[in-house]
């Protein structure tokens, strides 16, 4: 890396305006010692290399079939320094082919590509009675075991919870299906698959985007969130929930088994949905472009882009008004109780004199009035003047530009034989066991004779 | 023969034996001096598990999100969103900016495992309660500072949150109808919730680690990193070179795939992800002609733009004709996916998600009755739980100050006429409800002696 790393630190330097703005606490206490010496915690913290990893005790088992979730989960692990076996069946596991519009790099796509990072892959047919077992030996050495079959499946197989437990009494057991593994739902509906726009219709997201209902069809319609929204929510709720059980297991030796269902996880992670059927009694419309809660409060449409208009506080809202030229609405609109958004008409006619407003600037004249009116307010000894805060939708191929990410190394670049060099998210900076890409392996059985001899796996008799 | 495996796994889990049942975390003390969503969601996960909470608020102000809600619509003197955030956690009012506040915050920050916090880059570290003065008080500390653009690079001192993070890291670009002038944020806070149980993963990841190693650290959360994580645009992008864009409700990854109006008026979600799939999904549309067809029956063709959007047309056609529960017991027969979309109301009366205690309906000692999502993962050995619901600002003062700093009722006194620590001032979202009677609150009135 060639950026002049100390410029992103906490230095006397040159200060950009939006630090002059926000960095009032650190103006007065700059120079003193401790920042420095968080400055210096911040620098050690740009790079991975030579640290040691925080799960490198572990080994995790990546039985995940058809469902991304599962995928995801195991990745985690694996960049926190798990040694993680992704097994699948010789023909591949069915989520290599679920990639946008069939794109693929060798007929891997692009998620399963994403998601293999730092595993071993092995091909194991478990409806062969010698995989099987060369899977219960295996299981009597894991932490973690993470599948998505329908339920009761592996348990069919004599490879279920029940049974592993009996071999491994400290295996974390981790199952990610649409309705789980327990209830006469999850009975009923076990051999229903996990699709990601199934578990964000069921867990009340798709409800809740789309255009406004008075719009034409199918705009008015449930959207999908455009991307595995549900999916790496119930993978995060998974990771969680296995931590949690390591973290009892390396108090008391004891595994036990953790079970997702993706139907529910985005529900679960927000929270919002069954609390609000019961205190309002009638489920919500969809918002369109605008909030449930503020207005002015989402992204507005200006010459070149798309820019955010948010406004909190009174004060906020005063200092967007002035900038945008509208004060004239600002007596209508004054308190945040006039701008509660219930009366979606009478939100709407603010919603349209600020989208007019800003139309009429590019994004840069929107960044610079703004910033430029907060400096002044963050000078002025009287708070009341606001602080309006602004950015600009990014794509992510702009993203991808964004000097900061560069920076931070938001994105590792990866090479692999096979794959050529792979562009990969990656984020959880800790400063001493930060989570990382090693390497890349998304071919099937690409590891099977490292972790046959590993672990003394029988190989199965050819023919 | 053995027991059916349900009758085993429908024990393993009974929700009403949880309470018998242990807490992994328990132990682990967390102060979250964090504010509105993304850092309280952190530290209400450990909550759910059975670490102790201290949440620190600012006397007569407290959150902000307390103050906050939908269509300006509270429940008894609360925001309801708020209490499913910050369930089961002790409240405290100590002002950091007075000498005395930070001290007693640098005293619980002795005594804590995780600290948790989520303002601007540095602002801790010039309040005195950062990283780099706790761990020289408390080595073993798991710091976790949280915020949009994270603690390093160019951009560390832009303010943030759930709508700026959607935008900086592409989220927002990516959602909504192509050809449209309009990108649909996703709702309820998601940039919010979702880095929050992301950052509470690496918190756990640093306290297995503390538990082989016995040494703390510090961690930088960065918001928009940790949506980025939840995108394959960026390795789309670089291995194609195009951008994916939006999608309308047809997910490209899966074909056909898309949410269908059925004959009864209701909106039908339905998505095939494998072949085997696809073959038993023709087998119930009628249509085992298209499961020959060289265009569709392998994934990578029936994925190109052009053969999707014929097959959506199809499964389009044939879902109008029918209502959406004879679709979805064809789903289930023919094991592909198929789900109505679940609204509010539907969720919160759902009966699977109350027998599998996704959804509660809680009886707290102080708020009665309310209906809240229950944990994400279900644990058999410790499951997570919810012990009471959230709190007005500063009611645990008493119970924390007396029971963990060992302050004595004069000495908190003292503190509260210095206004180091205080209470709410009557602002909605602050204040206890109308019908509680606080001088019979042993809690808030806490004298020493029997636990909470």
């Amino acid at each position: 890396m060639t950026w002049p790393k100390t410029r992103y630190l906490i230095t006397k330097g040159v200060r950009t305006i939006k630090e002059r703005i926000y960095s009032r606490y650190l103006q007065k206490t700059s120079s003193s010692g401790p920042l420095s010496e968080w400055s210096q915690l911040l620098s050690k913290m740009m790079t991975s290399e030579g640290k040691p990893e925080a799960l490198d005790d572990m080994m995790v088992l990546d039985l995940s079939y058809a469902n991304f979730s599962g995928n995801i989960t195991a990745s985690f692990f694996a960049e926190a320094g798990a040694e993680v076996i992704k097994i699948e069946p010789p023909e591949g596991d069915p989520s290599r082919i679920i990639s946008p519009y069939g794109a693929n790099v060798k007929g891997v796509g692009i998620p399963y590509l994403m998601e293999s990072r730092n595993k071993r892959n092995v091909a194991l047919d478990l409806s062969k009675h010698e995989d099987r077992e060369n899977l219960k030996l295996l299981a009597t050495r894991a932490d973690v075991l993470i599948e998505t079959f329908a339920p009761g499946e592996m348990d069919d197989w004599g490879i279920g919870y029940r049974q592993l437990r009996e071999l491994n009494p400290g295996l974390i057991y981790i199952a990610i299906t649409p309705y789980g593994h327990y209830t006469a739902k999850g009975k009923e509906m076990a051999g229903m698959p996990w699709t990601e726009l199934t578990s964000q219709a069921e867990s009340g997201l798709a409800a809740l985007i789309g255009d406004l209902p008075n719009t034409p069809e199918p705009y008015n319609w449930p959207t999908r969130a455009g991307f595995y929204a549900a999916g790496y929510t119930s993978a995060v709720g998974a990771a969680c929930g296995g931590l949690v059980a390591s973290f009892f297991k390396r108090r008391t030796g004891e595994g036990q088994m953790v079970d997702i269902a993706s139907a529910d996880a985005y529900a679960s992670c927000v929270g919002f949905p069954p609390t609000i059927g019961y205190v309002w009694k009638k489920p919500r419309f969809r918002y369109g472009t605008l909030d449930y809660g503020l207005c002015p409060y989402g992204f507005f449409k200006c010459k070149d882009s798309y820019v955010a208009i948010a406004c909190f506080r009174d004060q906020d809202f005063r200092a967007a008004m002035r900038i945008l030229g509208k004060w004239k609405l600002e007596g209508e609109w004054k308190t945040l109780l006039d701008r509660i958004t219930d009366d979606i008409d009478k939100v709407k006619e603010l919603n349209s004199e600020v989208e007019d407003a800003v139309a009429k600037y590019t994004y840069d004249e929107i960044n610079e009035k703004f910033s430029s009116f907060s400096v002044k307010s963050a000078r002025s000894k009287w708070r009341g003047g606001g602080l309006p805060v602004t950015t600009k939708m990014l794509t992510p191929k702009e993203v991808l530009q964004e000097k900061h990410w560069q920076v931070r190394g938001s994105f590792a670049k990866v090479e692999h034989p096979s794959y050529g060099i792979v562009t990969l998210p990656v984020t959880g900076k800790l400063s001493k066991t930060p989570l990382r890409v090693k390497w890349l392996s998304a071919d099937i059985g690409e590891d099977n004779e490292y972790i046959f001899k590993k672990y003394g796996l029988v190989e199965k008799k050819s023919g | 023969m053995t027991e059916d495996y349900f009758g085993f796994t429908n024990k393993l889990f009974a929700p009403q034996d949880t309470d018998k049942k242990a807490e992994a975390l328990k132990g682990i003390r967390v102060l979250d001096l964090s504010h509105m969503i993304f850092g309280p969601t952190a530290a209400k996960f450990l909550a759910q598990y059975g670490a102790e909470v201290i949440k620190v608020e600012v006397p007569n102000q407290g959150d902000y999100w307390r103050g906050g809600t939908y269509w300006g619509k509270y429940w008894k003197h609360s925001n309801p969103l708020w209490h499913f955030i910050n369930q089961s956690k002790y409240f405290v009012a100590i002002d950091v900016k007075k000498p005395k506040g930070k001290d007693l915050i640098l005293k619980l920050a002795e005594k804590a495992d995780i600290v948790i916090e989520n303002f601007t880059s540095g602002t801790v570290e010039a309040w005195g309660i950062g990283y780099s003065q706790i761990s020289k008080i408390n080595p073993k500390v798991i710091y976790a500072s949280l915020s949009t653009y994270g603690q390093y690079g160019p951009k560390r001192y832009n303010p943030g949150w759930d709508l700026l993070a959607q935008g900086a890291s592409g989220v927002l670009s990516v959602t909504g109808h192509p050809d449209t002038d309009k990108y649909f944020k996703v709702p309820d806070f998601f940039g919010d919730f979702f880095p929050g149980y992301y950052a509470a993963m690496l918190i756990l990841i640093a306290l297995n680690y503390r538990e082989r190693s016995g040494e703390g650290q510090y961690l930088d959360g960065c918001q928009a990193e940790i949506l980025m994580r939840a995108l394959s645009h960026f390795t789309y992008h670089d291995a194609t070179g195009n951008d994916l864009g939006r999608t309308g409700n047809s997910d490209p990854t899966m074909s056909p795939s898309g949410i269908f109006k059925t004959l009864d008026g209701k909106f039908l979600a339905l998505a095939i992800a494998s072949d085997k799939q696809f073959q038993s999904f023709c087998k119930a549309l009628g249509r085992e002609d298209l499961a020959r067809d060289e265009k569709y029956n392998k994934a990578f063709r029936r994925l190109q733009p052009e053969h999707a959007l014929t097959l959506n047309k199809v499964v389009e056609e044939w879902v109008r004709t029918k209502d959406a529960a004879e679709l979805i017991e064809l789903a289930r027969k023919h094991r592909f996916a198929a789900t109505e979309v679940m609204d509010d109301v539907q969720i919160c009366n759902d009966e699977w998600r109350q027998e599998r205690g996704s959804v509660i309906p809680f009886e707290d000692d102080m708020y009665k009755k309310l209906v809240i999502e229950g944990p994400i993962a279900m644990l058999s050995k410790t499951p997570g739980r919810t012990k009471w619901l959230s709190r007005p600002l500063g009611y645990h003062n008493r119970y924390v100050l007396k029971k963990i700093m060992g302050l004595t009722e004069d000495q908190i006194k003292e503190l509260e006429k210095e206004r180091v620590v205080g209470n709410w001032d009557y602002r909605v979202g602050q204040r206890p409800p109308i019908y509680h009677d606080l001088a019979k609150d042993k809690i808030f009135n806490y004298k020493g002696g029997e636990d909470h």
